[in-house]
């Protein structure tokens, strides 16, 4: 039964070029009529089965959940209590831009239940800010942290994105060093990709920017890791960083192959056959689990939950062999390391282990730092370790 | 002397290069004999595989028989044999051609004759062949047919006044080409009653009726219940059915002297019908057989892998059906410590490779590696012992080696004078001993004779010669002999071990240049790897090149939040599809560009 649910809120104030998540911008009128589809498609999914303890993790994410207004954010929390219930000591996230951000506001999500903040800082030099497209400055993204640690938000993440062609390592080391100053719980270090047909794809593509560069791309991912380790963050997975106690528990159930739930525009889930059988979605014979996915158009979704009580686009059984890929390539994104059950997985990770890429522990492997910077090969390496066909 | 019998009888070929018309001429040759009504007639009619068709060339004989109403009242028959354009092919060719006793000769207005062309004729009139020169495409701005018909006059001798001028395409001509098949073309002689002599000029697996003969009759007559007698194979045999190509096969009750067709006899196996060979009966045979029938054998070898060994089986298998078609193939098992198990293959040419490895690709869907093809070199030992290789691997080590041989031929070149220089350069640095160069007046071409290593010419000769003439020059070789020369064998290490199957012979004078640029090549296609990769070029065990495939920097991605882990997977999985491209050769994974890297070393 997934103990994990997350929750799409697509609204932002501004289309950031690089992004290319489901997202719809402006539009408050929409967000009423979006949070009851929510919190219908939420009912819906309560006939997939209720945890027996309640819901571990709840995370809020986007868009910007941020922006909706308390007494929205009330009626969906109230909504998840009432079909699911949330456990003691439960993880509840939400997804929010340094503007507008106040001590008030934050004071109030804590009131509801919210305990872990995950804050869009994403860099604290102005130009790369504004290369990035955000709305916001250093000095705001700087004051909403203080707002949110002052409101007494003990668990709080900040984003950082990197390898941003307008900022220099040196500058990107200076902005982590600052952040650093406030002491955040958790940090994200993302690369900066061109995603395809974003406007930062078309920008790149008609050269009015320059892409990312490999180079910055290294530089900055291992000095990242170097002064976050040092802080005390220790890199649990490739791009995240947390003080011992404060890994995302969420992001861990997509890592460690845990079902999830899912609800809002462009959301993914993935639940057992038990819960799929009452989520109305196929059973394959010799499935493991089905994920599903969700209508990425706000509107469009609003409109489909208001008649089929669901917002569900599409659905793949997930069979053993690409369970097995998926488990190796995000077990291999943890610095707990994922374990091997086919001899010929061992062999190979022997090979790579004299290489430097990996360690072995009995039958657990781990990513060395340097393994981490190739990891996609490594998983590709490990897995043709098998017999293609089973995989095939 | 042609009988009252055969008098009405005229079996022709076209001799053309590839893209002068011939396809097209037949296509209007059929479709005004009524042989094929326009309704049917698909473009290019007697390429019947869909390789030919999209490659413009042929590759299988065809035979097709035509009735044609003469304008001296009587009907004819004509036998029209589409034969291989290709240099590769040049054998059946002359067996096709010995089929009849006539052919037309096709030349583009606007292009003139070229090499194979050239070479062909010679051929035809060698076996006393009466040529129609036909001058094509003359409604194309750019034709200049009085000057192409002066260049047929001086090179073949045959009086400008009798090339036909015509249009394939717009069937302008065509009709007095049709005429002069009769008044010009001779009648096949021969006598029905006299000991059966048919000559085997192609033949092809059907996989419903065996093998099925094409056969022109010499001598004699073959009948259903005839016994046969193959005279080179000695394979004995009794006809089943006689028949014609109209284009389709359709049954008659027999086969007279003159006259071409097919045989079918519960052949098995296209072996036990070899090109060129006497078809005689077994119980009243002729005396001799024909002229002209030689074994057909490869002049290049390359292995062939499958790159998931197990596909081996699957690889056998097609092997074993291509070659109910094609005699010339030739292939054995070989182990390459490198890429497992293949095998040896033997094929005409480059071209007849290509064909045979797209097949297998096309038409088998096998994933293949193959490696550059090589020459066979006569390698006399110390002990004076000989041995003949087809595999550069295979070369006995040096301290037992007294001298390697190479295969050298006689090339043709036709072109423009303008690229003399350029071409020229070509042959001497590919190790080319000038022959002889003539003009042919009005001095715009040049027929270039040079004599040089077989084994020059398998790699990268013929682009380099189409790329240094602007397209112009064509060519034709022909095997003349063994010649030792100082030779060694280049190896390549990756990452420290030997890769067997990219090892080749070379020139000692040129095995450092040629190790340079090999690993060059190599560190161009082979992708980067977990570690860095050293590529190693090395004769005798001393190395002469090295180059570095540096390490993959960084190989993932960032970012993988949100439960989108779909998404992640397929990246990955469209990744592992690439990575199954490629043959892992030890711990490196080589692409299959890698082992034809020696076929495009800029020289």
């Amino acid at each position: 039964m997934a103990r994990n649910l997350y929750l799409h809120i697509p609204f932002c104030d501004t289309r950031c070029p690089y992004c290319d998540f489901a997202i719809h911008i402006g539009g408050d009128h929409l967000h009423q009529a979006y949070v009851e589809a929510v919190i219908r498609e939420l009912e819906f999914l309560a006939a997939g089965g209720r945890p027996e303890d309640g819901l571990d993790t709840v995370y809020l994410g986007g868009g910007t959940p941020g922006l909706l207004a308390p007494s929205l954010l009330e009626q969906l929390l109230a909504a998840v209590v009432q079909r699911f219930g949330i456990a003691q000591g439960a993880e509840i996230t939400i997804e929010a831009n340094p503007t507008g951000l106040t001590e008030e506001l934050a004071r109030t999500w804590l009131d509801l239940g919210i305990n872990r903040l995950s804050l869009g800082v994403q860099s604290l030099d102005d130009r790369a800010l504004r290369w990035l497209g955000r709305n916001h400055d250093s000095e705001t993204a700087a004051a909403a942290l203080d707002a949110a640690i002052r409101a007494g938000l003990e668990n709080i993440s900040c984003d950082l994105i990197y390898a941003v062609p307008v900022q220099p390592t040196s500058v990107f080391a200076t902005g982590l060093q600052r952040l650093l100053g406030s002491s955040p719980q958790h940090v994200s270090c993302y690369e900066l990709t061109v995603e395809p047909a974003t406007p930062l794809a078309r920008s790149v593509a008609k050269r009015l920017v320059s892409a990312p560069r490999e180079r910055d791309f290294l530089e900055q991912h291992r000095l990242a890791r170097e002064i976050l380790e040092q802080a005390g963050l220790r890199q649990y997975e490739v791009s995240n960083y947390a003080r011992p106690g404060h890994e995302s528990r969420h992001n861990l159930s997509y890592w460690q192959g845990r079902h999830y739930l899912a609800a809002g525009c462009g959301a993914h889930g993935f639940v057992d056959l038990a819960a799929a059988g009452g989520l109305r979605l196929p059973i394959d014979v010799g499935a493991v689990g089905v994920r599903y996915w969700n209508l990425r158009s706000a509107a469009t979704y609003v409109k489909q939950v208001d008649a089929l009580g669901h917002g569900r686009k599409g659905h793949e059984a997930i069979d053993c062999a690409q369970a097995e890929l998926e488990r190796l390539a995000c077990g291999l994104r943890l610095r707990t390391g994922v374990e091997l059950n086919v001899p010929g997985q061992l062999k190979q990770a022997e090979r790579l282990a004299q290489l430097g890429l990996l360690t072995i522990a009995g039958q657990r492997v781990v990513a060395t730092p340097r393994g981490f910077e190739v990891l996609d090969r490594l998983t590709l390496e490990l897995v043709s370790g098998e017999p293609v066909r089973a995989l095939a | 002397m042609a009988s009252q019998a055969t008098s009405r009888i005229r079996n022709f070929s076209i001799i053309a290069h590839i893209d002068h018309g011939k396809s097209t001429l037949a296509d209007r040759l059929l479709e005004l004999t009524g042989t094929v009504s326009a309704r049917d007639l698909t473009e290019q009619m007697l390429d019947t595989m869909d390789l030919e068709r999209e490659r413009g060339i042929t590759i299988k004989a065809q035979a097709v028989r035509m009735t044609y109403q003469a304008k001296d009242g009587q009907t004819y028959e004509f036998n029209l044999i589409d034969t291989p354009g290709h240099v590769d092919f040049a054998y059946e060719v002359s067996r096709a051609l010995a089929a009849c006793e006539g052919a037309l000769l096709v030349v583009d207005a606007s292009q003139g004759i070229e090499a194979q062309t050239l070479a062909n004729v010679y051929k035809a009139l060698e076996l006393g062949l009466e040529i129609v020169p036909v001058v094509n495409k003359i409604d194309l701005p750019q034709a200049d047919p009085e000057l192409v018909r002066e260049e047929i006059a001086r090179v073949i001798g045959i009086p400008a006044e009798r090339s036909i001028l015509a249009s394939a395409r717009t069937g302008e001509g065509v009709d007095r080409i049709l005429e002069a098949v009769v008044t010009a073309l001779p009648a096949p002689g021969g006598d029905p009653e006299a000991p059966l002599q048919a000559l085997i000029f192609d033949c092809k697996y059907d996989a419903y009726r065996g093998v099925v003969v094409y056969v022109r009759v010499v001598e004699g007559r073959l009948q259903p219940g005839t016994q046969i007698r193959m005279m080179a194979s000695q394979g004995t045999f009794t006809v089943d059915e006689v028949g014609i190509f109209r284009p389709a096969m359709v049954a008659v009750g027999e086969l007279t002297a003159g006259e071409v067709g097919y045989l079918i006899a519960s052949i098995r196996n296209v072996r036990d019908s070899k090109v060129g060979d006497t078809i005689t009966e077994v119980f009243r045979p002729t005396k001799e057989p024909l002229p002209g029938y030689r074994q057909v054998s490869p002049m290049v070898w390359a292995g062939l892998f499958p790159v998931d060994g197990d596909d081996y089986p699957g690889l056998k298998e097609a092997l074993d059906r291509l070659q109910l078609n094609d005699a010339a193939l030739t292939f054995e098992p070989e182990t390459s410590a490198a890429l497992g198990f293949g095998f040896r293959c033997g094929f005409l040419g480059l071209l007849h490779m290509e064909i045979v490895q797209e097949r297998l690709e096309r038409e088998f869907q096998l994933n293949l590696i193959t490696t550059a093809p090589s020459v066979a070199y006569r390698v006399t030992l110390r002990n004076g012992q000989a041995v003949e290789i087809d595999n550069p691997d295979q070369l006995p080590e040096v301290g037992l080696i007294e001298t390697i041989a190479e295969p050298r031929v006689k090339l043709e070149i036709v072109l423009p004078r303008e690229h003399l220089g350029g071409i020229m350069e070509l042959c001497q640095d590919r190790r080319g001993e000038f022959v002889q160069l003539e003009y042919q007046p009005p001095g715009e071409r040049a027929l270039l004779t040079y004599d040089l290593p077989l084994g020059e010419i398998i790699h990268d000769f013929y682009d380099q010669l189409k790329s240094r003439s602007r397209g112009y020059a064509s060519m034709d070789y022909q095997l003349t002999g063994y010649r030792a020369e100082q030779l060694v064998k280049l190896d390549v290490l990756v990452a420290g071990a030997k890769v067997d199957a990219l090892s080749i012979i070379v020139h000692r004078q040129q095995s450092s240049n040629q190790g340079r640029k090999l690993v060059q090549r190599l560190r161009e296609v082979i992708p980067r790897q977990l570690f860095e990769v050293a590529i190693q070029a090395a004769i005798g065990g001393k190395v002469i090149a090295r180059e570095t495939v540096p390490a993959l920097r960084k190989d993932v991605l960032a970012k993988c939040y949100g439960g989108d882990i779909t998404r992640k997977r397929k990246l990955l999985e469209k990744q592992r599809e690439g990575k199954q491209r490629m043959k892992r050769v030890g711990s490196v994974e080589i692409p299959q560009e890698a082992f034809m890297a020696v076929l495009s070393l800029d020289r």
